[in-house]
């Protein structure tokens, strides 16, 4: 059956997975509930989550690996065990394990040929992807002997032999150093740029700010967020901080603000209040004789958008059913 | 075709690379060689004693092999999660299964067409006549270590290592004592024993019949038709482990 030209890459609804555990596999942990995701083509989408999440289960379940509990997932619009689905997807898992007793050369060989190149076509081919990764001069080396970067490397280089459409990468640039992580980082920039959509999964937020158009923010199985990097930072109201001296947090409370943020540091605090109690707060301070040291926007980052949703989450999901 | 030949080959460069498979294929290829030896011992039994002791040896060394390749074959991937990489490319976990067991089975031919020859080689040095039987007793060794690696191999897509290794062991001497398991447990006045030890029988492979190096060793004629049932009661029963394994592994999660 051919693919869909028109379907998204990645199509996710409902999709829950729950987990059987022990020796009569009695026990139940509800990794996953009712994931609802789409990436489209050309775009690079974020998971963004703490360890436990369900984002590497997701990852899983879109690779054919483990079965989904509920719900459905689709790769351009095919189920993804299917050959043809495959064919068109690039994948490198967590701490991924290459045969060791193969070369890095003969590693993207066999991919190549799984994935159904041959002939002088996959050489070329093979040649331009160890260029790509910057493997050619340990190409001929036993895969044993790399390090932790170089296997990173090799992994990616094969699940792009093939020129897929969609990458998918479980936590990619984890334990690589700062280079491996900017060489990484170029790699998926050079992939989007060639019309692949990529979905990576990651607990580094830096990771999804310079790489991701969207992002879903995964928490104990659940979705707590999900849009573009800029209308989810942009949703938020704009905060403003202020650094105040010789006015106590009891002061504050009487006059009737409620700070989304507050610490006394000896006789100074800071208060993180909305752009209009901000004003008026700078207003009554002065009044009240006190001083203003300091008093400026706070940018809304990833990360206090990660943390927000970290506190709004108090569910069950991701511990033991009963 | 493509993709399992990859696999195929791809099974026996590992096999090649593995310092067991190759000292193991070194050690039996040296006893082989100091058979030889034997003759020192031995008056006029040149043949018996050089097939009796070249065949066992070219047995226990391939059994050997083939439970520790196949027992490791998919516990391995799974373990060090190499399987991820691979079963993710467009091709089946089926023939993913069956690639990795055509590779085990390669590298078993290989060393085995290579102990044969220096077996033969022997056999020629000492001017000693080459009987149709021994030709019998090496090939359906084959069918006996392509069920044992098919039941290493089911166990494998389950189990540990070292849980595969030692079950699948101790169904090789099982399957050796097949029929005396069904002839003691008949001799029982308990009729559950007697239950118990048909059942045995029947679940278990029958591996004497796989095994042809008495008749080998006493230069006896085989029948065509009953090494032809042998060989096919092997590849049936090994396939049926085959379609286990896939039935077991198309249904795993890795997690």
């Amino acid at each position: 059956m051919p693919i869909d030209p028109l379907a998204p890459p990645i199509e996710v609804r409902g999709l829950s997975k729950t987990y059987r555990l022990g020796f009569w596999m009695s026990r139940k942990v509800q990794a996953l509930k009712s994931l609802d995701l789409t990436v489209n083509a050309g775009e690079v989408c974020g998971l963004l989550g703490p360890n436990g999440a369900g984002k590497s289960t997701t990852i899983k379940v879109l690779m054919g690996l483990v079965k989904a509990s509920d719900g459905e997932a689709r790769l351009f619009g095919m189920a993804p065990r299917s050959k043809e689905s495959r064919r068109q997807v690039g994948f490198v898992p967590e701490n991924p394990a290459p045969y060791e007793y193969l070369t890095g050369k003969e590693f993207l060989d066999l991919a190549g040929r799984l994935a159904g190149l041959s002939g002088k076509s996959l050489d070329q081919r093979i040649g331009e992807v160890l260029q790509m990764v910057g493997m050619e001069r340990a190409a001929g080396l036993q895969i044993r002997r790399y390090s932790k970067g170089m296997i990173q490397r090799i992994a990616l280089g094969q699940a792009i032999i093939h020129k897929p459409r969609l990458l998918i990468l479980d936590e990619p640039t984890s334990g690589l150093d700062p280079i491996g992580r900017r060489q990484m980082r170029d790699l998926i920039l050079a992939e989007r740029e060639r019309g692949t959509a990529v979905l990576f999964c990651t607990h580094l937020i830096p990771d999804v700010e310079t790489l991701c158009d969207r992002v879903a923010v995964l928490v104990g199985g659940k979705q707590v967020r999900q849009g573009s990097v800029k209308d989810l930072l942009t949703s938020e109201a704009p905060l403003f901080e202020t650094v105040l001296e010789g006015v106590p947090l009891s002061q504050i409370h009487a006059w009737g603000y409620q700070p989304k943020y507050s610490k006394e540091i000896g006789d100074r605090l800071i208060l993180r209040t909305s752009d209009q109690e901000a004003q008026s707060l700078v207003r009554k301070v002065s009044d009240w004789s006190g001083k203003i040291i300091q008093l400026q926007p706070v940018r809304f980052s990833l990360e206090d958008l990660f943390l927000d949703a970290l506190t709004e989450v108090k569910d069950t999901v991701g511990t033991e059913i009963s | 075709m493509h993709s399992f030949a990859a696999l195929a080959l791809n099974g026996f460069r590992e096999a090649r690379r593995n310092r067991v498979t190759l000292v193991v294929g070194m050690f039996a290829l040296a006893l082989l060689g100091c058979t030889t030896l034997v003759t020192d011992v031995t008056v006029h039994t040149f043949y018996r004693v050089l097939t009796d002791v070249g065949l066992g040896v070219m047995s226990v060394m391939l059994v050997l092999l083939a439970i520790f390749l196949s027992s490791g074959l998919l516990s391995r991937e799974i373990e060090r999660r190499t399987v991820f990489l691979i079963v993710s490319k467009p091709i089946s976990r089926s023939l993913f299964l069956v690639g990795r067991l055509a590779g085990n089975m390669l590298t078993l031919s290989v060393l085995l067409v290579g102990m044969g020859a220096v077996f033969f080689v022997e056999m020629l040095m000492f001017r000693i006549n080459i009987s149709s039987a021994q030709f019998v007793a090496i090939g359906v060794l084959w069918f006996e270590l392509f069920l044992l690696s098919a039941f290493g191999f089911v166990m494998s897509s389950f189990s540990s290592q070292i849980v595969s290794a030692v079950v699948t062991t101790g169904m090789y001497f099982a399957g050796h004592l097949a029929n005396d398991i069904y002839a003691i447990s008949s001799r029982s006045k308990s009729a559950i024993i007697q239950v118990v030890g048909k059942i045995t029988y029947y679940l278990l492979p029958n591996l004497s019949r796989l095994s042809y190096r008495p008749q080998a060793s006493y230069a006896l004629s085989v029948a065509p038709s009953e090494v032809l049932g042998s060989i096919a009661y092997g590849t049936t029963y090994a396939m049926a482990l085959v379609a286990l394994a896939i039935i077991l592994f198309n249904r795993r999660d890795f997690k």
